[in-house]
């Protein structure tokens, strides 16, 4: 319960769908969280609770061990006594005022000095980038610059936490990049606690020392990005983040005191295969019924022949390859079952080739069958 | 970078002196946490606007049920609608409404779509220039028009019966205004802008490349225009169709100038007669102001429900690309047809109402050798009609302020709110738009009438908000959608309490639906006419209420000064709203 930031049971429905069921998490202070799902996965319905500009149904929400948003003992500051900073999707940059004037604000309605406010404005213009922009209106920017307006906008105050709401999904590729790099280096630079919201998984593993990915109003993994990647603990963040060849299978033997366990998948009708996967989160029963994920980067391709009788190993025949530059996307036709492997071109094969495809046993991950999920 | 934290730090310094951040938790603790600014003053606005609405309205219902005979308790009873409405002489004005009403609205389409299609679509000269013009009816008084148009058209006295007789050697009157027909006329010149506006803005929000595919796929200009143009401004036109026709029922100036005094009665003036003088029945009046806001309603109901939800969106972000039709020589008889219009519903009224203020006496000639400025000092001086332009300042001012005020936080509380109820808020403060004025005004004069509101100018107050706040807030909302929610959001969550970003955010970007609203309302509450004849009491007249009474007791060139007093303060307010909030905003 150290966390500088603690959401727990939170709750809010529009109508009667609930758009955040009962989550619960914390950040720690200096760090910066990302919240990951898809659209309509009830990441902004959380971050704009945590603002204060939604009202959950239950749960608390408490900063610096203080409370903020408690819904049973009726606790809801309103956002502007939270001092927090908000980063909108839409840059929200205030049409009517310069640049300057939309940064001033925050101390402006804070009461500072007007001579300190000039000299603070000056410095964070600096910091983004913006001083020759200084005393232009806002909407004269581009979007790109604009967003930086907001960025200094919400933090020229030191707010305890600032709150990301896709701030650059309204940009195009390249300059989103670049000021995601951008916000990286301000973040670590100021060391203000951050919770980003986006779909962009991306984004995201730039990003963030934490990862959460949301489904459907609840959490489906926490993690930092590796994790994440490498251990999905279910369907959904497997298929969401990356790509995965998701193979149905059977337990066949516990995992030993390396996690590694013995499975075998069905590659339609009566064919089956033995693999060993890793375990990446709770038990798996023998006779259990799984999904073995694996990452099309991680299959190997090799002559037909090699190494056979071995665990993790298939033949099959390419059924389609697709010339990338850095690397061949490969359909690879085994069974009934067709496995995407993205190989690297040193050799090619052609369509129709039988190949050999192995798989080392830690880039197998044992998730949950469909029989198990809720 | 002294002033930003470093990561070892534990407390973030800050420059220079803050104040010492509230305790967030302790001050939201003190009061539930709905008791805020916010609610209290979205929340109040929203209930004051629904009872200025409902009550009126379920007044008129009520007493619209009860008998009230004289020495006998009152009880209910659909006596009212079952033996009075269906009364003959009922049955006649109701007959008339509806001929007016539709033939006003079949000759106002004529004109509105040709002149919209002319503007909008052709190369005729001068278009620009006649677009401003055009518009002008819509701001001016349609009493006062009908009035101008019987100095213009009346047996024996009327100017152009004179210049036919003349000219033509026609014997007799040639021309009357005094009949249905001289309704329908005037009723269609002055609500032909409302159908020209919503053509026109359907025709330039179209996407030129609609008719452009059309043409490039083999398809003549003329073959074009009605196959693919015409059917896509077609719900525009209903809309607007509709929207004039509820008017032209609602009207209550035209018919009182032109039918009444000839024993041809509408329902809106049978509702006033029936408010006063020897058959007076506030019951029966009530009884008929709900079958015409019946009527009414039905048709804003058609519109909602089914027009506008078939309405094609056709609407691109690229802004208004104007394909110009070349009409080679006919261009100069689409002018004709504009300067026409412009001539009938514009300079001829005008002309006339300048003209007789100007003149001694008024006996159908224009007398060049006897002309006086003396009418307009008479007005001006006065009693009556001094304080009737004093009130009317005083009402337009204080009711635009008012009303923009109560329609800002409405408009607020419908697009910004979190309440569960906000479809009901907007469905409720639409609903004066289907209460004629004089409907409405019955209700609220059955509501008020034994509050101390009554024979104050708060009643006309209370009355014009009332009927028209649907008006300003239409203004506030068309701003408020444009603008996301996003930029108050940010003011909060950057440190700025409601009122703060109310102030320093909200106010500021909503400025020019404030500015256009206040100006249409300041120009509708110049010139009302329906409410302030139901409302007023010896001392409480305004401007059309002063111009009644002249043409009642004083002679047709003191009139016509007072009528010109109206027209002159209109036409300012006019030159203002085009400079100050553009034309875009109009449809309403």
């Amino acid at each position: 319960m150290a966390d500088y930031l603690r959401v727990e049971g939170l709750r809010k429905a529009f109508g009667r769908e609930a758009a955040v069921d009962g989550i619960s998490f914390g950040v720690e202070k200096g760090k910066i969280l990302t919240l990951l799902g898809p659209s309509g996965c009830g990441k902004t319905t959380t971050l704009r609770c945590i603002a204060g500009l939604e009202h959950p149904d239950a749960g608390t929400i408490s900063l610096e061990g203080e409370a903020v948003t408690s819904v049973a003992d009726g606790i809801l500051t309103p956002p502007e006594r939270r001092n927090i900073g908000m980063v909108f999707q839409s840059y929200a940059v205030w049409p009517h005022m310069t640049v300057a004037q939309n940064v001033a604000y925050p101390l402006e309605v804070r009461k500072w000095p007007r001579r300190e406010i000039a000299g603070r404005v000056d410095e964070v213009l600096e910091l983004v980038g913006l001083a020759r922009f200084r005393d232009q209106y806002a909407t004269r920017l581009s979007g790109g610059q604009q967003q930086r307006v907001a960025l200094a906008r919400a933090m020229i105050y030191n707010p305890r936490l600032l709150l990301f709401d896709e701030p650059l999904s309204n940009l195009d590729a390249k300059l989103r990049e670049q000021l995601r790099a951008e916000i990286v280096r301000l973040q670590r630079e100021v060391g203000i606690t951050s919770i980003y919201v986006t779909h962009d998984q991306a984004e995201a593993m730039v990003i963030s020392d934490q990862i959460i990915v949301m489904n459907r109003g609840r959490i489906e993994q926490q993690g930092d990005a590796r994790t994440i990647y490498s251990r999905p603990a279910n369907r959904f963040v497997a298929e969401f983040i990356g790509l995965a060849n998701l193979l149905p299978g059977q337990v066949v033997a516990p995992a030993g005191p390396d996690g590694l366990l013995r499975a075998e998948v069905s590659l339609g009708g009566a064919q089956r295969a033995g693999v060993r996967a890793l375990l990446a989160g709770g038990g798996a029963a023998v006779g259990q019924r799984v999904l073995i994920s694996v990452r099309p980067e991680d299959v190997e391709l090799g002559p037909p022949g090699a190494g056979a009788g071995e665990h993790n190993r298939l033949e099959g025949a390419v059924a389609s390859a697709v010339y990338m530059g850095n690397y061949v996307d490969y359909q690879v036709q085994v069974g009934e079952a067709r496995i995407r492997v993205q190989a690297k071109p040193t050799t090619l094969y052609r369509d129709g080739e039988r190949v050999a495809l192995s798989v080392r046993p830690e880039a197998c991950v044992c998730i949950p069958g469909a029989s198990e999920e809720g | 970078m002294s002033l930003l934290a470093t990561e070892q730090e534990t407390v973030v310094p800050s420059p220079g002196p803050r104040p010492p951040a509230p305790g967030p938790a302790a001050a939201a603790r003190r009061l539930p946490a709905w008791v805020r600014a916010e609610t209290l003053f979205m929340g109040g606005a929203t209930l004051l606007m629904a009872v200025l609405v409902l009550l009126p309205v379920g007044m008129l219902l009520f007493t619209s049920i009860r008998i009230e005979e004289f020495g006998e308790a009152s009880y209910f009873s659909l006596k009212n609608y079952t033996e009075f409405v269906v009364s003959p002489r009922i049955l006649r004005s109701i007959g008339n409404t509806l001929l007016v009403s539709t033939g006003a609205t079949l000759v106002a389409a004529l004109f509105g779509i040709s002149l919209a299609w002319i503007h909008a679509r052709t190369n005729t000269p001068g278009r620009r220039l006649l677009e401003v013009f055009t518009l002008i009816p819509f701001f001016l008084s349609p009493y006062v028009g009908a009035i101008a148009w019987s100095y213009l058209a009346a047996p024996r006295v009327g100017m152009l019966n004179g210049v036919l007789r003349g000219l033509l050697g026609l014997p007799g009157d040639p021309l009357s205004v005094y009949n249905r027909w001289g309704i329908i006329w005037v009723l269609a010149l002055f609500f032909t802008p409302v159908m020209y506006l919503f053509v026109i803005g359907s025709l330039r929000r179209m996407d030129p490349a609609l008719e452009e595919s059309a043409r490039t796929s083999g398809s003549s200009l003329l073959r074009t225009t009605l196959r693919i143009t015409l059917p896509l401004v077609t719900p525009s036109i209903l809309s607007g169709a509709i929207l004039v026709f509820v008017s032209c029922a609602g009207e209550f100036g035209v018919p009182l100038a032109l039918g009444s005094p000839f024993k041809i009665e509408t329902m809106t003036t049978q509702i006033y007669n029936l408010t006063g003088g020897s058959n007076i029945d506030y019951n029966a009046s009530a009884a008929l102001s709900m079958v015409l806001a019946a009527l009414t309603l039905t048709f804003v109901f058609i519109h909602r429900k089914i027009i506008l939800p078939r309405g094609y969106t056709t609407v691109t972000g690229k802004g208004y690309r104007p394909n110009v039709i070349n009409l080679g020589r006919w261009r100069y008889a689409a002018l004709a047809f504009n300067c026409l219009y412009l001539l009938m519903a514009v300079v001829l009224p005008l002309l006339a109402l300048l003209l007789v203020s100007i003149s001694v006496r008024w006996e159908g000639r224009f007398d060049t050798g006897a002309l006086t400025l003396a009418n307009y000092t008479y007005v001006f001086t006065y009693p009556l009609s001094a304080r009737a332009l004093w009130n009317s300042l005083k009402l337009a001012v204080a009711g635009a302020t008012l009303c923009m005020a109560l329609t800002m936080l409405v408009a607020y509380t419908i697009h910004r709110g979190r309440g569960r109820a906000r479809g009901l808020v907007d469905l409720i403060s639409s609903v004066p738009v289907g209460f004629p004025g004089i409907v409405l005004a019955m209700g609220i004069l059955i509501t008020y009438i034994r509050t101390p509101l009554y024979s104050t100018l708060w009643i006309l107050l209370v009355g014009y908000i009332t009927r028209y706040m649907p008006y300003g807030q239409r203004m506030i909302s068309s701003v408020l959608l444009s603008l996301s929610a996003e930029l108050d959001q940010s003011s909060r969550t950057a440190g700025a309490s409601w009122a703060t970003t109310l102030r320093r955010i909200t106010l500021p970007l909503l400025k020019p639906g404030i500015v256009a609203g206040w100006l249409l309302l300041f120009v509708i509450f110049l010139r009302e006419f329906p409410i302030s004849a139901l409302l007023y009491k010896g001392g409480l007249e305004v401007l059309s209420v002063a111009v009644w009474y002249f043409v009642e007791h004083e002679t047709a060139v003191r009139t016509a000064a007072v009528a010109m007093v109206q027209v002159g303060l209109l036409l300012v307010a006019i030159f203002l709203f085009r400079r100050l909030a553009g034309t875009d905003e109009l449809t309403v």
